[in-house]
This record gives structure tokens, sequence and C-alpha cells, in this order.
């Protein structure tokens, strides 16, 4: 028997010879932070070559940015905490859209945004239950599930509302606090920033964490153990639906209305992100950086080709190839054990 | 010797099938007892039943001589049983630290993670309950080490939170030989710990090298329950062949 103190030694002197650039893939989301950063060097380096070009350092095209990353990241960080678990929601784009014209249409009617916009939010935790539940009691696979969720709310908005889009006036102080600025930094920015630290510590250092892991990493261990998987699960879809419904908060407080159309196709996006991030579609594996580095690059790489005047498709095309490679490399990972 | 678990005319019926039918035996303090039979013979719904998962139709169990109802997993983990199933004891994406703490972190009162003292409980673990060659840290992902690595953890785990009976469910049979070995040793040194092991498994042969007892079951009932003095492997392979 070795002890394991020393062998932790030689271990720990062998990882320090290694380059940086190993241990920094060897950290959860190491990758994706090592492409993130080269893209931002390349996109530096050429917004100072080419100021007038490619005005990627320009207040205007940061603030753009700022304000764009803050939905898809709620979106993500919710769809992530579900997939870790092990579970799909596809449905979250509808709620996503569903919880914002509940909102505005019920401060329309006068009553004050503090207390529409909490409304949303336990709207989307509930219809995030009732997804999980589904699920759950009947044992049906959750990609099923949601996508009769996806076209329900999508149609309970027609219905509820029609295809006319929702003014949003609600008391300044709310507007201020949802889409103002702080120092210069946007305030859905921060707000997202101090999701991302708060998902972090909840996933990365907090008992349910664990338990989420391991419901979505071996389910029957988990179960074997004691921990009540069911339980985990049913908060994680809470959570999602949960998590559309701030998304859907943060984006009606900016623009200021609602298209009942808006929230199509965002749940893809938000799962592409979290893939992207590092996420296994079987669950149990995957970080929050790795989430919120997901979301960070969909809206660079976007954000590049706008600033390039690349056609529409281009930027689909790109994202498309991105998901692909990123899974072929999650997937390799997987296969050798690490991460 | 006192007795540490009792199975009392034990029935336990699925619909129309039956799987167990009046099975009665026990598991004393510090013994080794090999589980043995055929497929089919109920030793899974016996681990299932003793570990929590079923309940019994008839019949009751009874731990230090007192009658009890285990209703789920966690009634008889308190009551000091460990069921190490093959593939469903850990999570290969999480590391060892993480896997033996699973369901029983360290938090403080907010259910934040004591990360740094799980960690080091867990190298004291590793170096001194369990004997496992291999392993550089317990940051180590499960995922990463050998059926035997892997099973020496589950044993680990069991050991640190002072369990009194392993459950072992086919523990060799996706074991090296050389696992299997440092396996069937680990039970012997548990045993010298007053840890009592029971051994479900197919493999007479293994069995027989640690256990002080076998219970051998056919078509769910136990058909023979005899000392190692007093058998041969000759005899117990015929029991359950034969049954």
């Amino acid at each position: 028997m070795t002890p394991i103190l020393a062998d932790n030694a030689v271990h720990r002197s062998r990882t320090q010879r290694q380059s940086v650039l190993k241990q920094i893939m060897a950290m959860p989301a190491g990758a994706i932070f090592l492409v993130f950063m080269t893209l931002q060097i390349v996109c530096i380096a050429g917004a100072l070559l080419y100021p007038n070009e490619f005005r990627y350092l320009s207040p205007q095209n940061l603030t753009i940015l700022m304000k764009a990353i803050p939905v898809l990241g709620c979106l993500a960080l919710g769809a992530g905490v579900l997939m870790i678990a092990g579970e799909f929601d596809l449905s979250i784009g509808s709620v996503y859209t569903f919880t914002a014209v509940l909102m505005a249409s019920l401060v329309g009617a006068g009553v004050s945004a503090f207390l529409a916009a909490p409304l949303g939010i336990v709207t989307g935790l509930l219809i995030g239950l009732l997804n999980g539940q589904i699920t759950i009691r009947f044992g049906l696979p959750s990609f099923i599930v949601t996508l009769g969720g996806l076209l329900f709310w999508r149609g309970a908005v027609l219905l509820y509302n029609g295809a006319v889009q929702v003014r949003f006036d609600p008391e300044p102080v709310f507007t201020s606090l949802f889409s103002g600025t702080l120092f210069g930094i946007n305030a859905a920015f921060i707000w997202i920033v101090l999701l991302v630290v708060g998902f972090h510590f909840l996933l990365h250092r907090h008992r349910f964490g664990n338990h989420v892991f391991a419901t979505g990493g071996n389910r029957a261990a988990a179960e074997a153990i004691g921990i009540n998987t069911r339980r985990v699960k049913l908060i994680a879809f809470a959570v999602a639906g949960g998590m559309a419904a701030m998304a859907g908060i943060l984006a009606t407080a900016r623009v200021g209305s609602v298209q009942p159309g808006q929230g199509a196709g965002l749940e893809l996006q938000a799962i592409a992100a979290c893939v992207i991030g590092g996420l296994s579609l079987r669950g149990g594996r995957g970080s929050i950086i790795g989430i919120f580095l997901g979301v960070l690059l969909i809206h660079t790489i976007t954000d590049v080709l706008l600033l390039l005047r690349a056609p529409g498709f281009y930027l689909d095309m790109f994202i498309a190839t991105l998901i692909v490679l990123a899974a072929i490399f999650n997937h390799l990972i997987e296969r050798r054990g690490v991460a | 010797m006192s007795n540490l678990l009792e199975l009392h005319n034990i029935s336990k019926s699925f619909g129309a099938l039956t799987a167990l039918r009046n099975l009665s035996f026990h598991i004393g303090e510090g013994e080794v007892v090999g589980l043995l039979g055929d497929n089919g013979a109920g030793k899974s719904t016996t681990v299932n039943l003793i570990s929590g998962i079923h309940k019994p139709t008839e019949g009751y169990l009874s731990v230090d001589g007192k009658k009890t109802l285990f209703t789920c997993r966690s009634d008889s983990a308190d009551a000091g049983i460990e069921t190490i199933y093959q593939h469903t004891a850990l999570v290969d994406s999480l590391s060892i630290t993480r896997n033996i703490f699973m369901g029983r972190e360290l938090t403080d009162r907010f259910g934040l993670l004591r990360q740094s003292e799980m960690r080091e409980i867990t190298m004291e673990v590793l170096q001194n309950a369990v004997h496992i060659s291999g392993i550089d840290s317990p940051d180590t992902l499960v995922g990463n080490l050998s059926g035997g690595q892997k099973q020496a953890v589950a044993i680990a785990r069991a050991v640190h939170f002072k369990k009194r009976i392993l459950l072992l469910d086919e523990p060799t049979s996706a074991l090296s030989v050389r696992e299997t070995e440092a396996l069937l040793n680990q039970v012997l040194k548990l045993k010298a710990e007053n840890v009592s092991s029971v051994l479900v498994t197919h493999n007479i042969y293994h069995a027989y090298q640690v256990c002080d007892r076998f219970v051998i079951m056919s078509h769910g009932t136990k058909v023979f329950d005899v000392d190692k003095a007093d058998t041969t492997i000759n005899q117990l392979t015929e029991y359950v062949v034969l049954n």
C-alpha cells in the first residue's frame, strides 16, 4: 500500500511541470474557455487593427452584447441544470413567451410590475413542475413531454392574447432595475452575472448540486444511497421553467413589448449553449461556467458575423457546426472518462 | 455469536408470481455468509428485501432480535446494512470524494459543502480502511477506476459510515483474478473488525474461500444451510445444481 499523500505529492509536482495549456484543458470547461479566449484575442486584435471596419470594441457594440447575453443566459442556466439532472425541456422558449405575455398584460391591466413579475416566475415554476410531474409520473421521455409543452404554451399565448404584440409599461423603477445601467454596465448583465454566481454555488458547492449530478450521472446509484431522485428532477424542471420566466422579464423590460412569436427556437439555442459548454446529453456532466461560456460564445460569434455583415444564414450554419464539433469533442472526453 | 439480522418465514409475491416462499435464515455478528443459488432462485429478491427495496408479503425481519420493517433503502442503511450492487453503487462522473459522501454530504447550516474536510476524510479512508493501489487522489473521477477499485471505493464508503453488514451482490463477476483476491481479502479484514458480509454469488469457489457458512436457495426458498466445516465444494455444487 503506497500512502496516498505521497502519491498525491508526486502527482502535484508532475502537474506543475505540465504546461499551463494542459492544466487549463484539464479543468472543467477548460477547453471551451480556451476557445473563447482565443476568439476574444482575435476579435480585440482585429478591432484594434481595423477600428473603423470592425467595430467590435465600440461602446454601441459592447452594449448590444451585454443586452443580448442575459436572456439566452437565463434560459441556458435553467435548461443546463435540468440537463445535468438527466432531462430535457423543449418548452422553455414557449414558456418564456407565455409568462412574458402574462406579465405584460397584467401590468397593462393596472397591476404593479413588482407583483406581475413574481407572478410570471411562479407561473414558470408551476409549468416546469407540471412537465416534471408528467415525465416522472408516467416514466416518459422528457423530450416528448416538453415537445408537447412547446406546442401547448405556444398555442396558449395566442389563445390568451391573440397574435398581437403586448406593450409593457411598468413603473420606471422596475425598468431601471432590469434594463438600466450601473457604472456603465447594463442591469440585465449584472443580473445574469449574479445568477451565474448563484447557480455555481448551488450546483458545485451545495448539497443539492451534488444530488443533481448524482441523479443525472447514475440514477440507480443515487437512489440506492437514499437520494430522492424524483424530487431532485422535479426541482430541476421547476428551475428550468422559472428561469424561462426570468428570461422573459429581462427581455420584456429591455424591449418594452412582447411579440407572440419571440421565443421560437430559443430553447434549441439554450440547449446548444449547454452542449457547447460541455454538458453531456446523457446527464451527470457539466459546469455552470461552461454553460455561461457557451452562451457568451454563441453571442460573440453572432455579433462578429453581424459586424462583418455576413448574411443571416451563415449564422445558423456557423452555430450548427459549433454544436456538432462541441458534441464530438465532449463525446471523446467522455470516452476517455475525463472531465 | 448473536444474530445481527434474521429473516423469519418470509414470503414475497409479485402478483401471481411467488418469488420467495417461507424463507428463514440469519446472519451472525462478524460472520461471512455465502448466499448461493442458480439464476431465478430468489437471491436478488432476497437482497432487495434486506436492503428495504421490497417489503415482505408475509413474515418479517429482525435486527438485533428486534422485529423491524424496512420501508425504504435508508431504513436498512440506518440499521447498519449497506448493499453494494455491481453496477449501481457509484456515479462515474463524480470524484471519489463526492461518491463517498453522496447523499450524506458534510455541510454547513446553509447546505454548502465542507469540501476540504470531506476530501481529507476520503484520503484517510482510502489509506487506512481499504487498500486500493493506483489511486492518485480523492479527486479522481470514479469513471477512471477499474472494476476492483470501484468496488473498493464502495466498500470504503460502507466502512466509513460504520456499517455492520455488507451485502455484496455478485461482487466478483466483473473482476480480474487479482482484483478478486483483493476483494476477498478485504472481506476477511472487515470480518476481523467484526463487520459481517453476505456474498450473493454464483461462484461457489469464491464463496468457499472466505465464507463461514452457506445458505443455498432454490425456487424461492432455502434448501441448505451449512457451516463450512461440515461441507465440501462438491456437496455445495450438488445442492446448487440439483435443486
